[in-house]
């Protein structure tokens, strides 16, 4: 186990050098080619009508699609990390004494994961979409503030260097920062006794991030209500706007939430208050301020998604979305019921019975506009010519995944079962239906959606149903794995698992776990496949050349953003300029 | 039937959020009458405060947005009307060349 942790510590070592190999060798930074050596053999430099070239563009830009693409690769790049320290913990999962971690680095890692796959791709991803098309979609120039647009997304790196710092340090420190150990969800006195200044510089990434999401916010906030169209109004907004609008307006209430409790951990840790000292508010004053936050970020996650889905399946049955309004009110509800049922995860601390009756009761309530939008899916796929093409798959697979993580949810949602399933491998199986089965999944279907639009090219369609396949295969298995497990009492969050077989059949519990790490490395493959398909058809994919890629004008179905995009495609081809769609500005290359 | 002033049709469409309304009503009745856990001023007060208030937030911001979008429906109608034949009652756009007012006009 300690061999496991050198190599990874020799991994991270490479990376970081071959970063700072990579950056001292850029000459030019405005050119295209920046270890070119000195530029091409023609001496020739790039100049610009609208955007400065090269890297400088990307540290500049404000254009709404620019920094929707930063983020995308952001998010990417985020998924990435936290996929690999997913499969870590699956590998390491293997068998009960655990395979290749110390408890120390399964910690670790099992805290950046959540913390990594919740604030560094789930938020930045639908950041990514809402940035390039909303603007699109309804009609407006850019954002309503740009250059707030860009502060937003470039305080999220710095953000993700902090919540990563102790790996990054601990070789480099001798151990004195190492990554925080405290889940993502903080909870004292765990997270004020650690004196690890990891956990400090955590915090900090995550307070970072937090005020970039609420920036973020605001901008969709005031883009939606003042720079809409003159012909969009409340009643034909797409519903993907109506799904930012309220996640923005959930952000714009919890983050800030979040931020200030972070504070006081803060000063607790580092200037001895007493905040969530046994002697001043108590442990559980944390537990109440981290999910009135923490459960309408569940939210800020899955109602974009739900948007993109409502948005997109109609387009691939032939048929309007049935009940759009049924949709948007129920969107409306969970915005607001959502800040009513945070104590649900905290049924089990002991708190007074009335209290939590009352907090089961929204949470049930708020059930019902999530089950209305299923309904409302499979409605519009009911008798609709539907046309299996790699997003419609994902919206499916979204669909499925999400009646899952749904209906384990509301099992949840009741005290009595609650109590017997609280902190099992059940809770983690229900939540991850949710944030990979339907989360990521609609993130995937967005992506190949969208992808002739925001790069001008056209996906390989093989590779993206392999991708699919091995998606929905791996997510099953992985996440139904973990529901058996919860069942036969297996404990969340531990490293091994070797208590009596007396009290737990073990070896049912090691198989379990077995199956959930074979539909772990079904998901990677699946994954590397994506990220294959994405890289190469960006690269060399067939240039698309019909504004309508997907045939959507035969129903009636062209949406602003194709005809955006048709109008890009004519523009380019009236001045015969081969330059991509995506890029706001226009280049030109001449001869210096 | 004009329900809190809305159309037939957006109370339909509404009718989507009287069912968590009504889930929470009839969790705070059922409390109401069979206070399992026994009463207590602070802790069923903040019970049912909980409850209450997320019923009246639900009711009002479903109150609101219907309102929104139901006006927005009527003025695209009425926009829709106006290019077609006739234009939206209270407009006066100077295109009409009839030189009757909207109002003398719908009385004849």
């Amino acid at each position: 186990m300690v061999a496991g942790d050198i190599v990874l510590t020799g991994l991270m070592a490479v990376l970081l050098v071959g970063i700072a190999a990579l950056l001292t060798r850029i000459e030019n930074w405005r050119s295209y080619t920046p270890l070119a050596g000195g530029g091409t053999a023609t001496g020739e430099t790039v100049v610009h009508r609208e955007k400065p070239a090269g890297i400088i563009r990307w540290l500049t830009t404000v254009d709404h699609k620019d920094i929707g693409l930063l983020y995308g690769l952001y998010a990417i790049i985020a998924f990435a990390v936290g996929g690999i320290m997913a499969f870590l913990i699956r590998v390491q999962l293997v068998t009960p004494a655990g395979a290749i971690l110390s408890n120390n680095a399964y910690n670790s890692i099992l805290t950046s994961h959540g913390i990594t796959m919740l604030f560094l791709f789930g938020t930045p991803i639908i950041a990514a979409f809402a940035n390039y098309f909303i603007p699109l979609l309804i009609g407006a120039d850019d954002m309503a503030f740009p250059r707030i647009n860009a502060i937003a997304f470039w305080v999220l790196p710095p953000a993700a260097l902090l919540i990563w710092a102790g790996f990054f340090l601990a070789p480099v420190t001798d151990n004195m920062i190492e990554p925080a150990r405290t889940a993502w969800t903080m909870y004292t006195p765990l997270s004020v006794e650690q004196t690890n200044p990891g956990v400090d510089l955590m915090l900090l990434g995550l307070h970072l991030s937090g005020v970039g999401a609420t920036m973020g916010a605001i901008n969709f906030i005031a883009t939606i209500f003042t720079e809409r169209d003159g012909d969009v109004d409340w009643a034909n907004l797409d519903i993907f706007s109506w799904t930012m609008l309220t996640q923005s307006a959930l952000i714009l209430f919890a983050f800030p939430l979040l931020g200030s409790a972070l504070v006081m951990l803060l000063m607790d840790r580092n200037l001895q208050t007493t905040f969530f000292a046994v002697e001043g508010g108590g442990p559980l004053l944390w537990q109440h301020l981290f999910w009135f936050f923490g459960h309408p970020e569940v939210y800020i996650l899955v109602l974009p998604p739900m948007g993109l889905v409502s948005l997109i399946l109609p387009k691939f049955s032939g048929r309007k979305l049935f009940g759009f309004k049924f949709v948007v009110y129920s969107t409306l509800a969970i915005g607001v019921l959502s800040f009513g049922v945070w104590a649900h995860h905290m049924f089990s601390t002991g708190m007074d019975p009335r209290l939590r009756a009352s907090f089961m009761a929204v949470s049930l309530a708020i059930a019902i506009p999530s089950a209305v939008k299923t309904f409302n899916w499979i409605t519009t796929m009911w008798n609709g010519r539907l046309r299996l093409t790699t997003p419609m798959l994902f919206c499916i697979g979204f669909v499925s995944n999400f009646i899952i993580g749904g209906v384990t949810g509301v099992f949840l949602a009741a005290v009595p079962v609650d109590l017997i399933l609280h902190d099992t491998y059940y809770v983690v199986g229900h939540f991850h239906y949710i944030v990979m089965g339907a989360i990521g999944f609609a993130a995937f279907a967005g992506i190949y959606y969208w992808f002739p639009v925001f790069t001008g090219r056209m996906y390989q369609r093989t590779l993206g149903k392999a991708h699919f396949w091995l998606s929905m295969v791996g997510t099953n298995l992985t996440f139904f794995a973990m529901l058996a497990l919860g069942y036969l009492g297996m404990p969340r969050r531990y490293a091994t698992y070797q208590f009596d077989g007396a009290i737990a059949p073990l070896v049912q519990v090691t198989t379990f776990h077995q199956l959930a790490t074979v539909g772990a490395v079904i998901l990677l493959v699946g994954q590397l496949i994506f990220v294959w398909n994405i890289v190469q058809s960006w690269l060399e994919g067939p240039k698309v050349e019909d504004g309508d890629p997907w045939n959507l004008e035969r129903d009636g179905m062209l949406d602003r953003e194709f005809e955006w995009f048709d109008e890009q495609l004519e523009a380019d081809e009236h001045e015969r300029d081969p330059s991509l769609l995506a890029d706001g500005g226009q280049d030109e290359q001449t001869d210096s | 039937m004009a329900l809190f002033g809305f159309e037939k049709d957006t109370l339909l469409d509404l009718t989507v959020n009287v069912i968590p309304l009504g889930i929470i009503l009839f969790f705070i009745a059922a409390f109401a009458v069979f206070p399992a856990f026994g009463t207590d001023p602070v802790f069923s007060g903040m019970q049912f405060a909980l409850m209450v208030s997320m019923f009246l937030l639900l009711a009002v911001l479903t109150y609101y947005a219907g309102r929104a979008i139901e006006n927005a429906e009527s003025r695209q109608e009425s926009v829709e009307a106006a290019s077609a034949v006739e234009e939206p009652p209270g407009e006066v756009t100077g295109l009409d060349d009839t030189g009757v007012e909207d109002g003398e006009a719908t009385q004849e």
